[in-house]
């Protein structure tokens, strides 16, 4: 909920002296902190005065950052110039917060309707002229009384302040900006792209495991890849002892009676080996780095390969 | 004072460009670990259906190892073959030189997983076999 508070309402000008200000206020800028016009143009809405306010302030302005404003009047426009530089360095000498400054207007659009001259401070007053406000020293006029703001109706005609408008011009700021967003917008585009890949690799491998009748965890692929290749290891071995061992070289009255295989295990016998004579055969055996026992019952030589 | 404070919006500029960052390198990182992810599954199925297809495609052993014992070297051997759901026996009680030759030649040479297998020599001609193939 939004309560509509009453606040107090300062006359901001260089030469007023102020006491401590520790509440919120509304601001009325003296006309010694604007410069104002009054003008007819052909043209319908303020925003269109308003991208002309440069140009038509161009002669009278000193040099400096100027900010604008405009409003409509019966027929014709009330234009603003004012540097938000000068204005937030009187409001710093008068120690004024800006923190405590809820709205700033021109006295232009405030007092409008003061019927004569009005003292502001020791040496200056306002009074209007040709529906200008304007500021003049005091001995110039005679005034009808001091200016009382508290029972003044604030209009919409409100500013803001450019606090960094001096350090960086508004059109650097928008530069700056556009670039950042520019960087946002092409970092976003990377962003999804990127994602868009990583599907697309998950989608891959999801047809690897479907093409390939895999189990969903990777760690259940692992464990068969183990048994298959510890399979494969056994069967290759089988196969190059058996093969060495049917080759082997034996004298004419050796021979091989029985081979058989089983659990990782070759038991081949050899007829006609005593004991002593089977060196050549074990020797070979060795040399091939085979893991064996051996037995003999007789003239047979029994020979346990281990895989 | 209402209008924002251009600092205010700068910061909130580097917020989003320094979270956009931040989202770019965990999606890049989460690509490159997919990425990384996808190979090692390539090369683990690659592997995994090779070896499957020479230890496990039961359809394909049984009838390599079928035409095998249909050869006319064996037809004296009177082999007896008896089918498992995991495995197949070849047994004979008298096979002779040649058809045992042949027989452990195909099997030996080919990559049928032997869990079992047993040759006793009976004279100088004739042997006993038992073969038990798995899959």
């Amino acid at each position: 909920m939004k309560f509509n508070k009453k606040r107090q309402t300062l006359f901001l000008d260089p030469h007023s002296v102020y006491g401590n200000i520790e509440s919120k206020i509304n601001i009325v800028l003296s006309p010694s902190l604007y410069w104002v016009k009054k003008i007819s143009l052909p043209v319908k809405s303020v925003r269109e005065v308003k991208q002309l306010l440069p140009s038509i302030f161009e002669d009278i302005l000193p040099e400096g950052n100027y900010s604008y404003s405009a409003y409509k009047s019966e027929d014709e426009f009330i234009v603003f110039a004012y540097n938000d530089k000068l204005i937030l360095e009187t409001l710093s000498q008068k120690n004024i917060p800006v923190s405590n400054v809820a709205k700033i207007y021109f006295a232009q659009s405030e007092i409008a309707d003061i019927d004569g001259a009005l003292k502001i401070n020791e040496s200056q007053s306002i009074y209007i002229k040709d529906s200008l406000l304007i500021l003049v020293p005091c001995c110039w006029i005679e005034e009808k009384g001091v200016l009382d703001l508290s029972k003044i109706q604030h209009s919409k005609h409100t500013i803001s302040l450019a606090q960094f408008g001096h350090i960086v011009e508004s059109k650097s700021l928008y530069k700056i900006g556009a670039i950042a967003m520019v960087l946002i917008l092409l970092l976003g585009i990377e962003i999804f792209i990127t994602t868009q890949k990583t599907s697309a690799v998950l989608a891959i491998k999801d047809e690897l495991f479907e093409k390939n009748s895999l189990k969903s965890t990777t760690f259940q692929n692992k464990a068969l890849l183990k048994k298959y290749k510890s399979i494969y290891k056994t069967q290759t071995k089988i196969r190059e002892n058996i093969s060495y061992v049917l080759g082997l070289k034996l004298k004419n009255n050796v021979k091989i009676s029985r081979l058989s295989v089983k659990n990782k295990k070759i038991l081949i016998s050899f007829n006609g080996v005593k004991e002593g004579t089977q060196t050549y055969i074990t020797k070979a055996l060795k040399s091939k780095g085979m893991v064996f026992k051996m037995s003999f019952a007789k003239e047979i030589m029994n020979l346990e390969v281990s895989l | 004072m209402n209008r924002v404070n251009p600092l205010h919006i700068a910061i909130l500029l580097v917020v989003v460009l320094g979270f956009m960052l931040f989202k770019l390198t965990k999606a890049t990182d989460e690509y490159h670990e997919s990425k990384d992810s996808y190979k090692q599954t390539l090369t683990l199925a690659n592997e995994l259906s090779g070896l499957k297809k020479v230890y496990a495609d039961k359809n394909k052993i049984k009838k390599d190892l079928q035409k095998i014992l249909r050869h006319s070297s064996l037809r004296s051997a009177s082999i007896e073959k008896t089918l498992k759901k995991n495995n197949m026996t070849i047994t004979s009680q008298s096979i002779d030189m040649t058809g045992l030759n042949f027989l452990l030649g195909k099997v030996l040479n080919a990559t049928y997983q032997i869990n079992t297998l047993k040759v006793k020599q009976l004279s100088e001609t004739k042997a006993s076999l038992f073969l038990e193939i798995k899959w």
